[in-house]
């Protein structure tokens, strides 16, 4: 292709340094934004305005930014859950089954106690606290795992088992919490009890701990994937899967390793929303809101290139946004959905991107010769 | 053998002044030859003398950068294979161009005019039917292709080929997978098409008496150029080695003499099956000892595979047991394997052997990711594989800029040299090596053979798959040649004879001798 | 009983017309696991489109093309700019998740007109899944067009040396499977279920995608499979009508899920698993590039 005398080649990349990848991210995310604005249009609105009311009330407003944090805490968990599995080649997209498993464990646990109907029990936090995480962690591992179990023994599709147990997990809930299911709330409807006042989380600034907690993990997997066995042998098993069973890697544990992994930090995603935002301490009714939620892991994992610590600015924006959209869509009166909007363009944008992952595009100056091997025939 | 009335009529190929130039290796330069109707005319030339190119630019897969080709006398220009094969241009790959789900037929209409709209079954099998008569290849036309042994799928090529009219027949390496009866049959069919006015041209390396047998004349290749041309009457494979090497010696290896010591390997009636759940291996038993080469010979898909993979713990055995070193590690995994001395170089260096996307320092690890030494407590050193690394690629001059490149920027020759440093670095009791030489050029055969031997003086116990019944012999102690999962026989390499192996590869029992 | 069959024919039909795209796309070695997402569209835009109109055959018309495109979409990320396919099916699944929940808000409720009209007590869709079905099975199998399809899914190498241009058979069967999964979402948002709500299909796309792999790529068997899915997602919605009282309803909406999940488990056992190997194109999920 030639524009305006400069000769355009696509080169097939051989290797990626991080800054380019990073750039592609950064590039890829605007470019959403820019068609995103496409929504703003439709509704009437100039995009500078509404862009302005988002990341107004989404970072710069007393009120909208705790809320931004805590749905970041929550995307960038959620992001973990996908990434573990996607470093081994597979695709959790159960994080909402997940996760509803984690919030029936949490919850679990404090029905144990016998927490139900009496909000003012009294639970040790020091106990009751990590007794809920780890409720809300088993369970969601429980869940992951049986997509990796299936996968690792059985080569069955995680894609198709982990979207089952997505609806699975919806009934499920449903069930819990509805028409006299064991969870339901005595008082209100359609939700589960509420959680103890005893129990409920410490706060760190307004935000609860579990903003540490999820720092921490990020450190935490970005060291296990670059400098540790096990790191090795989940990247090992996602680039070939042929060649990790010859160097003595079991193909069928791996699978299941990344599942449970994986599943156990939706489940926790789901103790912080569930069990530790200030104001929710239930299983909300809209419960399933934060299964859609849950999808935006998917799009940070992938912009995040599987980079644990890239997917924290990632996260932190997107939770932004969708916080902050929701909050343009009422004040602009905007259609519902308009985070889901967003969502959908930018898991497309994504998609495209990726070409360049692997492509670039060269312009070529006509009085420099260059010869590239790579060119694509 | 060749008759003057063959070689009178005209060209029905012609190159003329043929230059492809690349960075690097394989270019052709200023290439001419006429293939006459009626003719078979062999090329000839060692690995990286230019064939490949050669052949890619007379299938239109690359275009000449100088030169011309002509056609029954007029000038072509193939853009692509699509051109060639309109032509007239059959051409019959070394890597199997089927469609291995599909039957037959199937892959024979693919593609043909005669198909039809809604398939012809019935004309396109009538008319095929008869070409395969014609020829002498006898092919079950509803066989799905899988099924197949890969002597019959190559002449699924050839009749394909010829189905579609063609008037020139390129064949790649043909023999280079075919038993040698397999072998006479090609050999008489080739005949035949010659008899009807086909040019055929086969593109040889190795196969000296093959090319006695059946060509009128050949073009020798040499670093790209064209060193000899002549009618095969009066020639010796003496006189073709020499223009094709540009020296008189064939390179021949010495053998390593080394006492032979105490069992390493034994196995005792080993089966297993395939990934298509048909018995691959039925019942093996062998021993290998310290400083042995103990060499299978085998065409490809007779076996051998599995019992690579059966010994390396990549695939269960149904029966039988395997000792290392007096230790039944039958039920052992992969990984205990690998740490108990069992080192294993798979045949597939891309899918299996390394892994495309990590630097070499990661494909190393993949061999040391379990020792204490370079992951203590779990956590990789990786200064210490950097420097195992660095070492491996001084020690075994593995060609590349560093340690930190990605493994798909090797060449094959180079990523062979990697993977066999970094198993043979763990001093592996027992090593496992599976067409360790396919796809070499000669310096890297070389290479990998002497360290293999070097293997061998330091008393490990050397499993070697081979297709090449040369290499087998010349390199091992004692031979087994494979056919159908069974050992045929066991020789040492002081009785074993070319052709006897060859023979038993194909499947003939060894003849008892009358007292 | 009779009512309930249909009804649960009725499900099938949407299932086994979506799986026949996904189908289709498969066999030339194109997957697209964002079937749900094309489904979406089809459902949101044939529902708008025949509201607006008061015409149900423009609402079907919509859905096809929105299926069509969307099909081309996926065609040009996964055919020309080889992006790896999951990848793209999951933007694709994603973006119609996201987007019509956008799009489809304002018109949340039912469809408000005349039901379609059975003929010999059937939907007329049955009668054109049946037909789909038996013209996909005769094409793929008897003509020389399936033959190339087939091949181009098996081993586009060979195809393309073969004189048959691998990407246009490609693009040709996404935008036909496309066009077959908009129809299955118009299929379901206007004759099955026409009442929109956002994400309405739940999951019936990934159910689709489970009937492929679970179909050995067979159209016929496909098609079983959708029959007994229908009549399974039926019963558990009315299962008062063989077990009344016996599971909370909501558990029983878990049951067809679980189930799809057991059979796929059952599928993949070693009986399963030698025919499923030689049944599953050998090129599919893999992007082709020409040599040379």
């Amino acid at each position: 292709m030639k524009i305006a005398e400069h000769d355009i080649r696509l080169v097939k990349r051989v290797e990626l340094p991080w800054w380019n990848a990073a750039l592609i991210s950064i590039f890829s995310i605007v470019v959403a934004l820019i068609l995103f604005s496409l929504v703003f249009v439709h509704s009437g609105v100039n995009p500078i305005n509404g862009f302005k009311e988002i990341f107004q009330f989404a970072f710069l407003n007393r009120n909208g930014l705790p809320l931004t944090i805590n749905r970041s805490i929550f995307i960038f968990l959620c992001t973990c859950a996908f990434i573990i599995p996607y470093r081994a080649g597979l695709w959790n997209i159960g994080m909402a089954g997940q996760l509803y498993a984690g919030a029936l464990g949490a919850f679990g646990v404090m029905y144990l106690f016998g927490a139900k109907g009496d909000p003012n029990l009294y639970i040790a936090p020091g106990i009751g606290i990590p007794l809920m995480m780890i409720g809300a962690m088993l369970a969601g591992g429980l869940i992951g795992g049986i997509a990796g179990f299936l996968r690792g023994r059985f080569n069955v599709n995680e894609i198709v088992t982990t979207m089952m147990l997505n609806s699975i997990g919806f009934w499920f809930v449903s069930y819990m919490v509805k028409e006299g299911g064991p969870f339901m709330n005595p008082v209100g409807r359609s939700e589960s009890f509420d959680l103890p006042v005893s129990v409920r989380a410490p706060l760190i600034f307004g935000i609860p701990f579990t903003l540490v907690v999820a720092l921490l993990l990020a450190v935490l997997l970005y060291w296990v994937f670059a400098k540790t066995r096990i790191g090795y042998k989940i990247k090992s098993y996602g680039h070939n899967p042929l060649a990790a069973k010859y160097s003595g890697i079991n193909p069928q544990v791996i699978p299941v390793l990344v599942f449970v992994l994986g599943g156990m930090i939706a489940g926790l995603a789901a103790y912080h929303y569930f069990g530790a935002v200030p104001g929710v301490f239930k299983v909300a009714r809209n419960y399933a809101e934060f299964g859609d939620l849950s999808f935006y892991g998917i799009i940070c994992g992938l912009i995040a290139q599987g980079n644990p610590l890239a997917a924290i600015p990632i996260s932190l924006l997107f939770g932004g946004l969708t916080n902050g959209g929701r909050f343009a869509q009422g004040k602009l009166q905007m259609g519902f959905g308009v985070d889901y909007a967003l969502l959908g363009v930018m898991m497309i944008t994504m998609v495209v991107l990726q070409f360049f992952y692997r492509y670039k595009i060269v312009w070529i100056k006509p009085e420099k010769e260059i010869s590239d091997v790579g060119i694509i025939r | 053998m060749p008759t003057d009335n063959q070689i009178k009529k005209n060209a029905v190929l012609e190159a003329r002044g043929i230059t492809k130039r690349f960075p690097g290796c394989c270019a052709n330069e200023q290439i001419d030859f006429e293939i006459k109707a009626g003719e078979v005319h062999a090329i000839l030339g060692e690995n990286g003398a230019g064939k490949t190119t050669l052949m890619n630019i007379l299938f239109g897969l690359y275009q000449p950068d100088e030169g011309e080709l002509y056609f029954d006398g007029e000038k072509v220009d193939f853009k692509s294979p699509l051109d060639a094969i309109k032509k007239g241009i059959g051409m019959v790959h070394q890597k199997r161009k089927l469609v291995m789900a599909h039957s037959v037929i199937e892959n024979i209409m693919l593609g043909h005019p005669h198909a039809g709209e809604i398939l012809n079954f019935k004309r396109v099998k009538q008319e095929v039917t008869e070409l395969c008569e014609k020829y002498g290849f006898k092919l079950d036309l509803n066989a799905k292709v899988w099924q197949l042994s890969e002597g019959q799928r190559q002449s699924v090529e050839i009749i394909k080929a010829l189905y579609r009219g063609a008037k020139v027949l390129i064949l790649d390496e043909p023999t280079s997978a075919l038993s040698p009866p397999e072998t006479r049959n090609l050999l008489d069919s080739i005949r035949t098409m010659a008899e009807s006015d086909l040019a055929v041209v086969p593109f040889i390396t190795h196969k000296l008496p093959v090319v006695l047998d059946i060509s009128h004349r050949v073009t020798v290749l040499r670093n790209g150029k064209v060193t000899a041309q002549f009618a095969t009457e009066g020639a010796t494979e003496k006189s073709l080695a020499k223009s094709m090497v540009g020296r008189e010696v064939i390179i021949k290896l010495d053998k390593v003499e080394v006492e032979r010591g105490k069992p390493v390997l034994e196995v005792e009636n080993l089966s297993a099956y395939s990934e298509k759940d048909y018995l691959a291996l039925k019942g093996v038993s062998f021993t290998i000892h310290e400083g042995e080469i103990f060499g299978i010979a085998g065409v490809s898909g007779n076996g051998q595979e599995e019992l690579a993979e059966v010994l390396a713990g990549l695939r269960s055995a149904t029966t039988g047991t395997i000792l290392l070193d007096g230790e039944d590690i039958t039920r052992n995994s992969t990984l205990e394997r690998w740490r108990k001395g069992v080192g294993y170089v798979p045949a597939e260096r891309n899918e299996v052997g390394s892994i495309a996307d990590y630097s070499l320092i990661d494909n190393v690890a993949m061999n040391y990711y379990f020792e204490e030494e370079y992951v203590p407590r779990g956590v990789i050193n990786y200064k210490g594989l950097r420097e195992l690394t660095e070492n491996l690629i001084a020690e075994y001059n593995v060609a590349t800029p560093g340690p930190d490149v990605n493994a798909r920027a090797l060449s094959g020759g180079n990523l062979q040299k990697l993977i066999l440093a970094r198993v043979l670095s763990r001093k592996p009791r027992l090593i496992i090596a599976s067409l360790p030489t396919q796809g070499l050029d000669v310096g890297a055969i070389e290479f990998v053979q002497n360290k293999l031997l070097q293997a061998k003086k330091d008393k490990a116990a050397i499993l070697l798959i081979s297709g090449e019944i040369e290499e087998a012999l010349s390199l091992s102690d004692r031979v087994a040649p494979i056919y159908e999962g069974e050992l045929m026989d066991i020789i040492p390499w002081t009785d074993a004879e070319r052709d006897n192996v060859g023979a038993m590869m194909a499947g003939i029992k060894p003849k008892v001798e009358s007292l | 009983m009779w009512e309930l069959f249909v009804r649960s024919l009725d499900a099938s039909i949407v299932l086994a017309i979506a799986a026949l795209g996904e189908l289709i796309g498969q066999r030339s070695g194109v997957l697209n696991v964002g079937i749900e997402g094309v489904m979406l569209f089809g459902a949101t835009f044939g529902f708008i489109v025949a509201q607006t109109t008061g015409d149900y055959t423009t609402g079907f018309i919509a859905a096809i093309a929105i299926g069509a495109l969307i099909g081309l979409m996926h065609g040009v990320f996964s055919i020309t700019l080889g992006v790896d396919q999951v990848v793209s099916g999951m933007g694709i699944w994603i973006l119609g998740f996201g987007l019509t929940t956008y799009i489809g808000n304002p018109y949340t409720g039912p469809l408000g007109m005349a039901r379609i009209d059975r003929i010999g007590g059937m939907s007329p869709f049955f009668y054109l899944a049946l037909a789909l079905i038996i013209l996909t099975w005769f094409v793929l199998n008897k003509t020389s067009l399936g033959l190339k399809i087939r091949s181009v899914g098996e081993n586009p190498a060979v195809a393309e040396v073969s004189g048959i241009g691998v990407n246009r058979i490609r693009y040709m069967c996404v935008i036909v499977s496309g066009m077959l999964m908009g129809l299955a979402g118009g299929v379901y948002g206007l004759s099955y279920n026409p009442v929109w709500n956002y994400n309405f299909l739940m999951g019936w796309g990934f159910i689709a995608l489970a009937l492929v792999f679970f179909s050995m790529w067979n159209p016929f068997i496909m098609f079983g499979g959708a029959v007994l899915f229908g009549a399974l997602w039926q019963l558990a919605l009315s299962p008062e009508f063989i077990l009344p009282g016996v599971m909370s309803r909501y558990l029983w909406r878990m049951v067809p899920f679980v189930i799809t999940v057991v059979v796929l488990v059952v599928m993949s056992t070693r009986w399963f698993r030698t025919r499923w190997g030689a049944a599953k194109p050998e090129a599919l999920g893999m992007p082709y590039r020409k040599e040379g």
